[in-house]
């Protein structure tokens, strides 16, 4: 059970920006870290670094007190010798070999004895649900008894830091809650520190302990999920992060509605450059009852609640509302805002810190 | 229904390959078991009768064991010394450049499969440049002009063709295992390596045995190519008196013993389906063993350390040997005017221009109307057999997309696909044993460039429909159905819609065809007749005269005409041969 120090990492793929830009942070022992952000942001490049599969340009890579690489020493420990689990979102599973010959893999390379071999398979047979299917190929297993001999394999070895990349991806909606759950299990049984990496929101908050929001190489928030949620301290994540995403609105896309949600903060219009509303805290009155008044443009019920687009003086935005809307399409109606939703944030893009009224 | 353009096409062309494709094959089984006017006439009998007489002269008779059991063994011989060396050397070599950082692999990648391209004597006539003892007429060889006479053994037989078959096959294998390993997802190796596999171990459990299937393929097509080549046993195994099938094959036909070459020309062909179907059983056997691609990551270069120099030295000396060393030999001999001689005065164009040709009544390359009448033939002869094989291909394709689940369609699927059972010797058999004659309004055809347009059309006719099929099948038949909505006739669609759409899908089924055809020697070699020549043939007729030079400056010609050729397809496809090699 060891942290995960990342200490001004560098690496450049040659392009004109930086995969990973002078990247520094620190994964507390026995977190579920995610390492959330959109395509090309660095996310994967950096859990390959943590894996030793891709060598940093500068900087310092540290599990526990192993120095896995450091620029300043010229230390680099290879991966062989990382002692570390990893899962790809394609499995990886060889097909050349049954489900024991991959699960056992990592204990043929230590040399280990046949006898203790067979132990630890029965043991992760179990653990895993994976009787009868010793000495099947990958081939013959479903997406599920795939991902559950991958999750195996990992764990032979008994590895002091689980690296997974997109890991549930590859699955169907059903399959994704079943082995989401099984994630979540595996981490409060053995409490070891994860890192996984997603493009996906949903599955970052579901499953992290700690979320590591990232964008262009760099980690815009690492914090806890429901904060994440809460407390973006940057538009990106406000952004990011939400779905349907935050209602983004500056004084030149939407004026009127900028100025009604200013309003309810203590800030003034100079230091503000952009005003963020989560679909959900807005409350939909009858019209002239509420803080603006709006029209619905269309209503998308999704059986728990009813997404709802309004137009307010040219402006689209998308309210969530656990009730049915007070208005049909084409109907004016009042919104109030609720403020555990607002958000406010500078020219930077970033928050605005005590900006509730 | 019947007036559809996709059924009339697929109709006619039901019919063309009816009798291009299954007569043949009948006329060689009737040939097999049918008395030859010639024996009619000396041992009694009716012309074509029913008789066991040629089986039993190749498989039972006193001269079975020189003209079957002897060349088979030694075809098995060869085959497997030649098999296992090209083997070795393409999965060497694959792994070294698509997977090491050896100096120079970006270019290796293109330079190794130039052997690939030069026509399969080139080898072996540069082999008896270099090596040649007194043992056979023409020009001594450079070795013996430096005053060492090459043993027998060392100069022609076993050894040298294996040698020569090995270097001219193994860019296949060089081919068939690079695009392999970059297949290989990359993650498989790198979570071996998460769990405690060094490089060595990846290799071993990992990479090595994910390479299985393409092994077994290597294996078998590589045996089937050298079962079928005949210039390299001709050139070096006749000084020798050392006979393999093919070779065997041929001089039964230049003996007129056309029941003997219909039974030698079945075993062959029944020996190449064998190979194929133990091919496509392996494949599906060993269907688990195909990986889902990954990201495409590629793989990093593992550091050779100390073995960078040697391996590097290794690759390249291959490429010296197999395709740098026959070309410069080639080259060489045709410029010294006296072989080994390196003396400045002893280079000269003598026997390209034909002024003071040495020790030969013959014109130069430039002046020979031999050779100019093969340079003809064979521009000819290859390029309208690549059009028509194209066109066809494409219709092919168009009759099998556009009439799904007909019999018409499978009927064309499967029928196209037959001359690729067949070895190109053994097909040529069937078409000399058919066009021989007149049959019903098809006149005699035995000595027309026709017939060897003809031969050569069918023999390609897998690679062009396969790939017209192909075509076909990406561009849907939405296109074609917008413009019939529109109002525009057949012909329209043709011209406005499918051809521009095709282009550059004609273009390769086009040239590939034509490269093949340029090489092409063991399927026209019993077909031409004095005056319908190929400039292949015509290196033959050369060396069989003792004109090392003169066949060897033929052999260039087609070298540089390939090249060419691939650097016209690389230009169209804006692909190279090589790519997917790394580097």
């Amino acid at each position: 059970m060891s942290e995960i120090k990342l200490n001004s990492l560098v690496k450049n793929f040659g392009g004109n920006s930086l995969a990973v830009d002078n990247l520094s942070v620190t994964f507390p022992s026995g977190e579920f870290v995610c390492l959330l952000g959109p395509s090309g942001c660095g996310k994967t490049t950096t859990l390959r670094m943590i894996a030793g599969l891709e060598r940093p340009d500068s900087g310092e890579i540290f599990c526990g007190d192993q120095t896995y690489f450091s620029s300043n020493t010229g230390e680099y420990l290879k991966t062989e010798k990382r002692n570390l689990g990893l899962m790809f979102q394609s499995y990886a599973l060889w097909p050349h070999m049954t489900v024991f010959q991959n699960i056992v893999f990592g204990l043929d390379m230590k040399n280990v004895s046949s006898s203790e071999k067979d132990k630890k398979f029965v043991e992760l047979e179990n653990l895993f649900q994976l009787k009868n299917l010793k000495n099947r190929y990958p081939s013959e297993l479903s997406g599920g008894q795939q991902q559950r001999v991958a999750l195996a394999r990992m764990l032979a070895v008994n590895p002091n830091l689980l690296l997974l990349d997109e890991p549930l991806s590859n699955l169907d909606s059903n399959l994704r809650l079943e082995m989401r759950a099984e994630l979540k299990r595996l981490h409060q049984t053995l409490g070891c520190t994860i890192v996984f990496v997603t493009h996906d929101q949903m599955e970052a908050m579901t499953l992290a302990t700690s979320i590591a929001v990232m964008n262009k190489g760099i980690i815009e928030q690492l914090a806890k999920p429901m904060e994440i949620y809460k407390n973006p301290k940057s538009l990106f994540v406000a952004k990011f992060v939400g779905s349907p995403q935050m209602n983004i609105v500056d004084f030149n896309d939407g004026e009127q509605l900028a100025l009604s949600l200013l309003n309810k903060t203590k800030f003034d219009r100079n230091n503000v450059k952009t005003l963020g509303i989560r679909p959900e805290s807005i409350k939909l009155t009858s019209k002239d009852n509420g803080d603006i008044n709006g029209k619905i443009e269309t209503i998308q019920p999704t059986g728990a609640d009813w997404i709802v687009g309004l137009n307010i003086s040219g402006k689209s935005i998308f309210a969530i509302s656990s009730d049915q809307p007070p208005g049909n399409e084409n109907d004016i109606i009042g919104l109030s805002f609720k403020l555990d939703g607002l958000h406010t944030f500078d020219r930077n893009d970033l928050k605005l810190e005590a900006d509730k009224k | 229904m019947l007036l559809q353009p996709s059924f009339i096409i697929g109709s006619i062309l039901v019919i063309i390959l009816t009798y291009l494709v299954i007569a043949p094959i009948i006329s060689i089984f009737s040939n097999s078991v049918s008395l030859t006017m010639m024996d009619a006439m000396l041992s009694g009998g009716k012309d074509g009768a029913f008789t066991y007489k040629y089986i039993d002269r190749v498989f039972t008779s006193s001269i079975s064991e020189k003209i079957f059991w002897t060349p088979l063994k030694n075809s098995i011989t060869v085959s497997f010394f030649a098999t296992l060396i090209a083997l070795a050397l393409g999965l060497i070599l694959a792994s070294l450049v698509t997977s090491t950082n050896i100096f120079g692999r970006r270019y290796l990648g293109f330079l190794l499969i130039i052997p690939y391209m030069l026509p399969s004597q080139a080898m072996a006539t540069a082999w008896l440049t270099m090596f040649k003892n007194r043992k056979i007429s023409g020009p001594p060889g450079m070795l013996e002009s430096f005053g060492f006479t090459p043993p027998d053994w060392l100069a022609y037989g076993p050894l040298p063709i294996s040698i020569c078959m090995a270097l001219s096959y193994f860019p296949f294998a060089f081919l068939l295992f690079s695009s392999a390993l970059s297949k290989i997802d990359i993650q498989l190796e790198e979570v071996a390596s998460t769990l405690g596999a060094k490089t060595k171990a990846i290799w071993t459990k990992i990479i090595l045995p994910l390479l299985i299937p393409t092994t077994m393929s290597v294996l078998l097509l590589t045996v089937a190519r050298t079962l079928g080549t005949f210039a390299t046993p001709y050139i070096l195994g006749t000084p020798a008196k050392y006979t393999l099938l093919s070779t065997s094959l041929y001089s039964s036909v230049r003996s007129n013993e056309s029941g003997v070459v219909a039974v030698l020309a079945i075993v062959l062909s029944l020996i190449g389906v064998m190979l194929l179907l133990v091919d496509i059983w392996v494949v599906r056997k060993w269907q688990r063993f195909v990986t889902v691609g990954g990201k495409g990551i590629k793989r990093q270069p593992s550091k050779l350390g100390l073995f960078r120099t040697p391996t590097t030295i290794f690759a390249w000396l291959i490429f010296l040997l197999a395709a740098l060393g026959p070309f410069v030999v080639l080259a060489l001999s045709t410029l010294m005017r006296e072989p080994g001689n390196f003396s400045f005065s002893n280079f000269g164009l003598a026997y390209w221009t034909g002024v003071n040709v040495p020790g030969m009544d013959q014109p130069g390359m430039f002046t020979s109307p031999e050779v100019l009448t093969a340079l003809k033939n064979s521009f000819l002869i290859a390029g309208s057999a690549s059009i028509i094989c194209g066109a066809l291909g494409l219709l092919i394709g168009y009759a099998v997309v556009r009439l799904p689940g007909t019999l018409i369609s499978g009927f064309l699927r499967q029928i196209s696909f037959l001359p690729y059972l067949m070895p190109g010797l053994a097909f040529a058999a069937a078409y000399l044993s058919l066009f021989a004659v007149a049959r019903g309004p098809i006149p005699a055809l035995y000595g027309s460039i026709s017939l060897l347009i003809l031969v050569m059309v069918v023999t390609y006719l897998p690679y062009a429909s396969r790939s017209g099929i192909s075509a076909m099948m990406q561009v849907g038949p939405e296109p074609e159905e917008a413009g019939m909505v529109l109002g525009a006739g057949f012909w329209r669609r043709i011209v406005s819609i499918l051809a521009p759409l095709q282009k550059s899908a004609l273009v390769i089924a086009i040239i590939l065809p034509f490269i093949t055809g340029m090489k092409e020697l063991s399927l026209v070699v019993m077909l031409v007749t004095p005056g319908t020549e190929l400039l292949t043939t015509q290196s033959i007729r050369f060396l069989d005269f003792g004109y090392t030079q003169l066949a060897n400056a033929t052999i260039l010609i087609i070298g540089v005409v390939v090249m060419i050729s691939v650097l016209i397809l690389n230009r169209v496809t804006k692909t190279n041969l090589a790519s997917g090699l790394g580097g």
